[in-house]
């Protein structure tokens, strides 16, 4: 256990039924890192987030902060400090956007909820119902009530998915000031290499469920064994 | 608007409307109509259980005519088994109520969509066939006689028997639910509830429990479908399995759903509409129900709001166009 780790995972594995989807992943995060996790479909790194997060059943160890966690609930680990956002847009379609965010803030002291929609450029739809807005705003909403609370370590699952070039380039240059400014460390499942190798300080790379390689994204992208498994030409 | 001037507005509207139903009994002189009315307002507060649930839980239940039932045994029960009078049976029996629904919440909210109906039809169902068949408790199919005591509550039980009277202690019920709930909708709990509606996950995501929540949503259903079924125990002094049967369940969602759950006058209206709709077509045929659905579908396909969403929604395009001219 090392303090200077934000997210220690240790010989993660989940199954389903016979097939191992993860087998036996550890990786370490250090606090206000950023952390790309790449990989071919199929590769299982969604499900390295869901069973980080607590919605897989997993063995292995996962510690938050030094803390072992990997006994607690979802809603445990989330008041503990790791949030998560998911593939689709999860937010609550029926609800205003501010009064979305005030549910979400409510439990949380010294949250304050005009920061946050100034943060994610919401104040222009905060009175606006969330499934009237459009794509890229909804996807900003969801990441706002990921970041609510300024969690220790976020899980993104794909946050690029379905954005223009434009957007995701903005997306990821305001993930990095946010990880900066707010001492977040990040998890980075994402499909758009320009983006991980930018944005990311290390990049991890897995194969039908196994850590095939991690380190800086230039040594990485530079990895034979990783262009032959995934990179190709996109290296 | 802020939260304390919406809770002023709404208290003024309480009031407001408490003394218009006070005053109703005194520009209606007959005593059909009245118990008519009576009948109606009582059946719009059993509405308002079933409507806040699907409105808040998005649940739909097919069982909360066994809350709106059991109530009235409960009362017997507990006068002939316990010697308590009616004013304290009748606290006794919603509080067991309230306790009972919230442990079978705990188990039921978990399963989503039609399984939810159906395990409370289940539910609902074998209450009825218990009332129906414990004979020597509940007087089976005949049903049981609710003798109350001299007063309930400081009042008058003759007053319980009076159409006119009896509209008034039930509209003032009414009222209240509406206010109690409405207060419900806009506090932060009622928010949470509604986004756990919206997107369960996402609400245990950003940490929060979601089963506790929607437990007391149900709960709080059931205890105004217990208060509901109070009311027509005491108005007619008598209870019988027919009060917990299905159907009632059905019919008061069949309301809920006319009147539309996103506001909550609409599931008012709605069982207005329905209970006027059924006492006018039941005089003109038997197959009432074949054009109630008729009506229940038109709204749907129409008016998915409901009819006070559909209203609604018209009162905002006309405040529209006059804006413009």
């Amino acid at each position: 256990m090392n303090e200077a780790y934000a997210l220690e995972v240790e010989n993660l594995t989940v199954r389903y039924g016979g097939v191992v989807a993860v087998n036996g992943v550890s990786l370490k995060l250090k606090r206000g890192e950023i952390r790309g996790l790449i990989g071919p479909n199929g590769a299982g790194k969604s499900t390295v987030i869901d069973a980080i997060s607590g919605r897989r059943a997993s063995t292995g160890k996962v510690l938050l902060d030094g803390r072992e966690i990997s006994s607690l609930n979802v809603v445990q680990r989330r008041w503990i400090g790791l949030s998560r956002s998911f593939q689709r847009t999860s937010i609550f379609p029926a609800m205003r956007v501010r009064d979305q965010i005030k549910v979400a803030a409510a439990r949380i002291p010294d949250c304050d909820v005009d920061e946050l929609l100034e943060e994610f450029g919401l104040v222009p739809f905060q009175d606006k119902v969330a499934a009237e807005i459009g794509y890229g705003d909804q996807r900003r909403l969801d990441l706002s009530l990921a970041f609510l609370g300024k969690p220790s370590v976020l899980l993104l699952d794909e946050p690029m998915a379905g954005l223009s070039s434009e957007e995701s380039r903005r997306l990821a240059d305001h993930l990095q000031n946010l990880t900066r400014n707010w001492g977040v460390s990040l998890l980075l499942v994402e499909h758009d290499m320009e983006i991980v190798f930018g944005i990311s300080d290390v990049v991890t790379v897995l194969e039908s469920g196994k850590l095939i390689a991690e380190n800086k994204p230039d040594i990485v992208r530079a990895d034979p064994h990783v262009r032959a498994a995934y990179l190709g030409s996109a290296a | 608007m802020k939260y304390s001037m919406q809770i002023f507005r709404a208290a003024a509207l309480v009031v407001a409307a408490g003394a218009v139903g006070a005053c109703l009994p005194l520009l209606i002189t007959s005593a059909n109509v009245l118990s008519l009315m009576t009948q109606a307002v009582i059946y719009a507060i059993g509405t308002l259980g079933v409507g806040f649930l699907l409105r808040q839980n998005g649940h739909v239940s097919f069982g909360h005519a066994a809350y709106y039932g059991l109530s009235g045994y409960g009362i017997v029960l507990c006068s002939k088994f316990l010697g308590l009078t009616t004013g304290p049976a009748i606290l006794l029996v919603i509080s067991l109520t309230g306790l009972f629904a919230f442990v079978v919440g705990l188990v039921i909210v978990r399963t989503p969509g039609i399984a939810f109906a159906m395990i409370t039809l289940a539910i609902g169902q074998v209450f009825y066939i218990l009332m129906a068949k414990a004979r020597g408790f509940t007087g089976g199919v005949d049903g049981l006689v609710v003798e109350m005591s001299e007063k309930i509550f400081g009042l008058s039980s003759n007053l319980f028997g009076k159409p006119g009277s009896m509209f008034v202690v039930c509209w003032l019920t009414l009222v209240l639910v509406v206010f109690l709930l409405s207060l419900l909708i806009r506090s932060r709990f009622g928010a949470l509830t509604e986004a756990i509606r919206e997107n369960e996950e996402r609400a245990r995501f950003i940490g929060y429990k979601t089963v506790v929540p929607r437990a007391a949503i149900y709960t709080v259903s059931a205890m105004v479908c217990a208060l509901a079924g109070t009311l027509s125990s005491l108005y007619s002094a008598f209870v019988s399995p027919d009060s917990l049967h299905w159907s009632l369940s059905g019919s008061l969602l069949v309301a809920s759903l006319l009147g539309g759950t996103s506001l909550l006058s609409g599931t008012v209206i709605g069982a207005a509409v329905y209970f006027l709709l059924k006492d006018v077509l039941s005089e003109v045929t038997t197959h009432w129900m074949s054009i109630i659905g008729v009506c229940l579908i038109a709204v749907i396909v129409f008016w998915p709001e409901g009819i006070a969403g559909g209203l609604s929604r018209g009162a905002r395009k006309l405040r529209a166009l006059a804006g413009r001219s």
